[in-house]
């Protein structure tokens, strides 16, 4: 009975701590401020989250229809697209504001400075992230072409035939049995 | 045993998320889930304990012209006076908070991607309790977007809400933490269990041929139907770290300073000015203060509270009030310190020399009591932080100056002339520029 009622209570002091926080945060503006918290939060999960995972998800299935597409003497390439593109989609998630020169006249009141530079910057580090990816991928593809990569750290290729998921659940049955 | 009404619904699922057929991502499991969760642990900790020094940094306790949530209550009332060093304490401390909440966006957005099915349970809640847990996880998670959300923002100057940075972003993060401690409580032995079912070693050398699901957990993160992997585990949590690295990378030049600051590219603070004594950062320009051009009428307004008959000296001036010119100040005896100047908002000036007069040896010539407080005042119009009360401690700091120059020049406009004050381990906006006005009182009567 006590192990029950722990974690309720734990909730309720929890609720009590958050409540005397969010009576003074509120205080100001309820709608305002409750607006903002709320919405961050679906922000990201009906929105941020759709959006990047609908694009990988699109980039997927045509390489699954496309099969041909896939591989680069069989090395399996879309992780060297992910990478700079989420590395670079960060940055510029997290530092949008002032690359696209939002609060542009709050920063020059504040620092004395323009947000000018900032755009060309983020351009330059997305190219750097870019030809770095490139250039390994063709790293990995020449060293296929002169056999000197192991078989197990290339892709097969295989993307219809069986996967190793089955595989494993093929195993896992068979010993049940 | 579920009611039979939840039992119904459970069974009539709406369709899409709602459905675990919908999340076909072999690598959601326990324990991808725990290994970001063993980072945000003790990073969040950190982040707290941080924000917590820096609102102590302001004094808010001293005098109520220092606290930004002055209806705090229990929520602070208790914090401890702030220390006159060392020099870098509010530097590395404020520094930390800013870039380490950076560094933690990549693995927050990881770990809300990783248990994002959770989010369209169905029915949306079957018992009181479940309520109450979901409802706390609204708070958790709405409370970790707020608090990133509001502190990259402040960061950039993109004052966008309708309500004041301060009081959100320190009452946002206890509505966060009272989530956080019981989520914490609540999951902490499933994290430890999932770390341990699998090793980490040994995934971190499983290449995306061999990458198969979890097996199936009570928590349904294991996709029932998983897609064929498209990137190793090891891969995508090398994407969160490179994402981190990246972010780290390009911002940490701006709290460092000096040559690493060409390095923070994107950093709103990581521009470098160039090699003359006043090339460094400015938290708020003259223009912005309101400042014109301050000519040699400018007097020093130096005064002594605590006193109700002013006492007199052999030379028959009044001691409890004074007015000083800059030629005054700087006949007075000029002490020199290499003091940083940080920010708030996570950057910092570098370490810079000052030179000026002594707060203590002012004191002294107001005849103001040794436990005495100091209120500073500054000529700067509207805007926030237009006078700041210092402890006795920073007043008594044998480096805490009115400083009158920078590097042995004058201070520029930006920086403060005719003076300023520098006090070691002072958050950046209770430096006060374009002095008027000093008022030595005893700590019990702390002016707003």
């Amino acid at each position: 009975m006590r192990r029950e009622w722990a974690p309720l209570l734990a909730l309720l002091a929890s609720f009590v701590v958050a409540g005397y926080a969010a009576l003074r945060l509120l205080a100001g503006n309820p709608i305002g401020i409750g607006a903002w918290f709320v919405g961050s939060a679906v922000v990201h999960d009906l929105v941020l989250f759709p959006l990047y995972a609908g694009l990988d998800t699109a980039l997927v299935m045509l390489l699954r229809r496309r099969p041909e597409l896939a591989t680069m003497a069989g090395v399996w390439w879309l992780n060297y697209l992910r990478v700079p593109a989420v590395v670079s989609g960060l940055l510029l998630l997290v530092w949008s504001p002032l690359t696209l020169r939002v609060p542009e006249a709050a920063y020059h009141a504040a620092s004395g400075l323009s947000a000018q530079p900032f755009l060309p910057r983020w351009l330059a580090v997305t190219a750097v992230l870019f030809a770095v990816s490139a250039a390994t991928l063709a790293m990995r593809v020449a060293m296929v072409y002169h056999g000197g990569f192991h078989r197990h750290q290339v892709f097969s290729g295989r993307i219809h035939r069986g996967s190793t998921v089955h595989h494993e659940r093929s195993r896992s049955s068979a010993r049940r049995r | 045993m579920l009611p039979r009404w939840a039992r119904r619904a459970a069974e009539n699922l709406p369709p899409g998320p709602f459905r675990a057929s919908f999340w076909r991502s072999p690598l959601r499991g326990p324990w991808f889930t725990a290994v970001l969760s063993v980072a945000l642990l003790p990073g969040i900790t950190l982040m707290f304990l941080t924000g917590l020094a820096s609102y102590a940094a302001y004094n808010p306790n001293l005098a109520p012209g220092n606290d930004t949530t002055p209806d705090k209550g229990l929520l602070g009332s208790w914090l401890p006076g702030w220390p006159a060093g060392p020099s870098w304490l509010y530097w590395v401390n404020q520094g930390m908070h800013v870039t380490l909440g950076l560094v933690l966006i990549p693995i927050v957005l990881a770990k809300l991607w990783s248990v994002l099915p959770k989010l369209f349970e169905w029915p949306p809640a079957r018992s009181l309790p479940h309520l109450l847990e979901r409802s706390s996880l609204l708070l958790l998670v709405g409370g970790a977007v707020f608090e990133l959300v509001t502190g990259v923002m402040n960061i950039q100057y993109f004052y966008a809400w309708p309500f004041g940075f301060y009081q959100a972003h320190y009452y946002g993060a206890w509505v966060f933490m009272a989530a956080f401690v019981v989520h914490v409580a609540f999951r902490l032995p499933r994290m430890v269990t999932a770390l341990r079912a699998r090793s980490l070693r040994r995934e971190l050398r499983t290449p995306l041929s061999a990458t198969t699901v979890e097996p199936p957990d009570p928590d349904h993160l294991v996709s029932p139907d998983p897609a064929r992997a498209t990137i190793s585990r090891r891969g995508a949590l090398g994407m969160v770290v490179a994402g981190s690295l990246a972010l780290l990378g390009l911002s940490v030049g701006q709290t460092i300073g000096g040559a690493a600051r060409s390095s923070a590219l994107l950093a709103p603070r990581g521009q470098d000015l160039g090699k003359g004594p006043e090339d460094f950062q400015v938290n708020k320009t003259a223009v912005d203060a309101g400042i014109g051009p301050v000519d040699d009428s400018w007097r020093l307004e130096l005064k002594e509270a605590a006193s109700r008959s002013p006492s007199v000296s052999p030379t028959g001036v009044s001691l409890a009030s004074m007015s000083l010119s800059r030629t005054q100040l700087l006949a007075l005896p000029q002490h020199t310190a290499r003091l940083p100047i940080a920010c708030v908002e996570g950057w910092s000036t570098g370490v810079q020399t000052w030179t000026g007069v002594r707060l203590a040896d002012l004191a002294a010539l107001v005849g103001a009591a040794p436990g005495a407080s100091l209120f500073v005042e500054s000529l700067q119009r509207g805007g926030g932080f237009g006078s700041a009360t210092l402890s006795p401690g920073q007043v008594r700091a044998p480096d805490a100056l009115l400083a009158l120059r920078v590097n042995g020049a004058d201070l520029s406009a930006d920086h403060g002339f005719p003076a300023r004050v520098v006090v070691p381990a002072l958050p950046g906006v209770h430096n006060t520029k374009w002095v008027t006005r000093m008022t030595f009182q005893p700590a019990a009567a702390a002016q707003p």
